[in-house]
């Protein structure tokens, strides 16, 4: 095994390590038990670099049921936990929790108490990647783009909001389960979106990033309780997505946008899996922005040709999501679709609706929007105006070169 | 395989000894896992409500009251009574006065 694949592993079991040691433990111990399983992953590092265990999964399996004693006595001698572990027999229980059904169960509770309401929402993708899957401090900052201290403050802060609110490790039911249910959802869809859409250019991380997403929300919907119409269609999302990550890095690691990707190397078993999962999602008619956002995606996967796009469609899909969900980048998507149709009339009309302080840091996009606009209908001086507008407020290098191109072409139709 | 025995806590051990008792019962575990023996298993927790007689008599008892407590079960597969005995020589707790009882579970397959 080369040593970025242990670290994969490490990472996997890791989450799953810590989720059934808090199931047997509590919350209330999770800091100890984190502190536990990162000791077993640094002691299996320098025993494996010797010799490596056959069984690798094996050998991880084991050595966290030790790390059940060493916790235990910890707590024992702190007289934290008096009432637990009284006889050997309790072990055949312990056992039992770590048989692969009980895992998945003890991460699905670690999934909901990461995104629970008490955690604030900066705080819980952090804490979901540590605590679920695995990811150390750095590879989160790096993941996300963010200072390693940044991270351990929110980890820190997670932690406490925990013990503060005295969370107890579960899954939800009923009604309740319906509220939280939308709260991991959400965290779901922004880890899949910071792998997806990031411009990070390690692409193991971004790899990582969508594969944990997909696998959690697999977690839910394997569960009667977890699953629902709303996560199958998050799936889908997340299938039709995926399908493409592979097309979007050209050879010389540079983003490639849907005009100019190979759509020959989309992964077609994704589009497949993504087609199932959405015909799940659609047997009721109640849709949730997953659903719309999935049928925009799909509707993409299913041209062959960037020219083929069935922009109408895909217009009205833009305008049912922003009808259930409204939201500044929405408009603007659909000004742009708009001018891609020479709907111009439209397409003005969508961009009056919009001030360029809606985009917040992304303003630069709504000024390219009409440059291109105007451009298209020939109004090649506004056009240049707009351009100019952009490229004052853009920051990021790769989208200032694409605009300076663009700055060039318009200033020698002038 | 059925274990009766005293409960750790009333016997008094210090954490250490605790751990390296768990240690055991984990080895054992391990062990009747890899060997594709073990078919499942459960723990009791120490608390006993005993119903008995004609006018249905209700006892709140507690571990430290009853001498011989059945902790839990193991159900292994092995050929017959014999086949068991010599898994259950890895019983950790025999020198605690511990007793394994060794059960056949009836199935019906004429």
């Amino acid at each position: 095994m080369k040593d970025k694949d242990i670290d994969h592993l490490f990472r996997h079991h890791s989450g799953k390590m810590v989720s059934v040691l808090t199931r047997i433990f509590g919350l209330a111990h999770l800091e100890i038990i984190e502190d536990a399983v990162q000791d077993t992953f640094i002691k299996a590092s320098l025993s494996w670099r010797k010799e490596q265990p056959k069984y690798p999964e094996a050998w991880l399996t084991k050595a966290a049921k030790n790390r059940v004693l060493d916790i235990f006595r910890a707590l024992k001698t702190q007289k934290k936990h008096a009432d637990l572990l009284s006889t050997g027999t309790d072990v055949i229980a312990i056992n039992e929790l770590f048989l692969d059904k009980e895992i998945e169960d003890a991460q699905l509770r670690m999934i909901f108490t990461a995104c629970h309401p008490k955690l604030d929402p900066r705080d819980r993708i952090s804490f979901a990647l540590k605590t679920v899957s695995g990811f150390s401090t750095k590879e989160i900052a790096s993941a996300l783009l963010t200072k390693e201290d940044t991270i351990k403050k929110r980890l820190m802060r997670a932690r406490k909001a925990i013990q503060k609110a005295n969370l107890k490790f579960y899954i939800p039911q009923g009604n309740e389960l319906l509220e939280r249910i939308e709260s991991v959802m959400e965290v779901l869809y922004l880890i899949f979106n910071e792998g997806f859409h990031s411009n990070n250019k390690d692409q193991l991380i971004r790899e990582d990033l969508c594969g944990e997403a997909m696998r959690l929300c697999q977690l839910l919907l394997k569960q009667k309780n977890t699953r629902s119409p709303d996560v199958y269609a998050l799936f889908a999302l997340m299938c039709f997505h995926s399908a493409r990550i592979e097309a979007k890095i050209s050879v010389n690691n540079e983003i490639l946008d849907l005009k100019q990707q190979d759509r020959s190397q989309w992964h077609f078993p994704l589009i497949v899996l993504g087609n199932t999962m959405m015909n799940k999602a659609v047997e009721t008619d109640c849709f949730s922005c997953y659903h719309y956002e999935a049928a925009i995606a799909g509707e993409h996967i299913r041209a062959r040709t960037f020219e083929d796009t069935n922009w109408n469609q895909i217009l009205q899909w833009y305008e049912a999501l922003h009808a259930l969900q409204p939201m500044p980048s929405h408009i603007l998507t659909m000004a742009v679709i708009c001018t891609q149709t020479k709907a111009y009339e439209k397409a003005d009309n969508y961009f009056n609706q919009l001030k360029v302080e809606d985009l917040e840091q992304r303003g630069y996009l709504f000024y390219a929007a009409k440059s291109d606009y105007y451009s298209k209908i020939e109004k090649y001086n506004r056009a240049l105006e707009y351009i100019n507008l952009a490229l004052s407020l853009v920051n990021n290098s790769l989208e200032k070169d694409y605009l300076l191109k663009k700055y060039s072409t318009l200033s020698l139709k002038v | 395989m059925i274990f009766t025995g005293a409960d750790y806590a009333d016997l008094g051990l210090s954490p250490e000894e605790l751990q390296n008792r768990m240690g055991k019962w984990f080895a054992w575990g391990q062990k009747m896992e890899q060997a594709g023996i073990l078919r499942g298993g459960e723990a009791l927790t120490p608390q006993i409500r005993r119903i008995s007689g004609e006018n249905r008599t209700v006892t709140d008892l507690t571990s430290a009251e009853v001498k011989e407590i059945v902790g839990g079960y193991y159900t292994v597969e092995a050929k017959d009574f014999d086949a068991v005995q010599d898994i259950a020589q890895d019983f950790p707790d025999y020198d605690l006065g511990g007793t394994v009882e060794i059960r056949e579970v009836m199935v019906f397959d004429k």
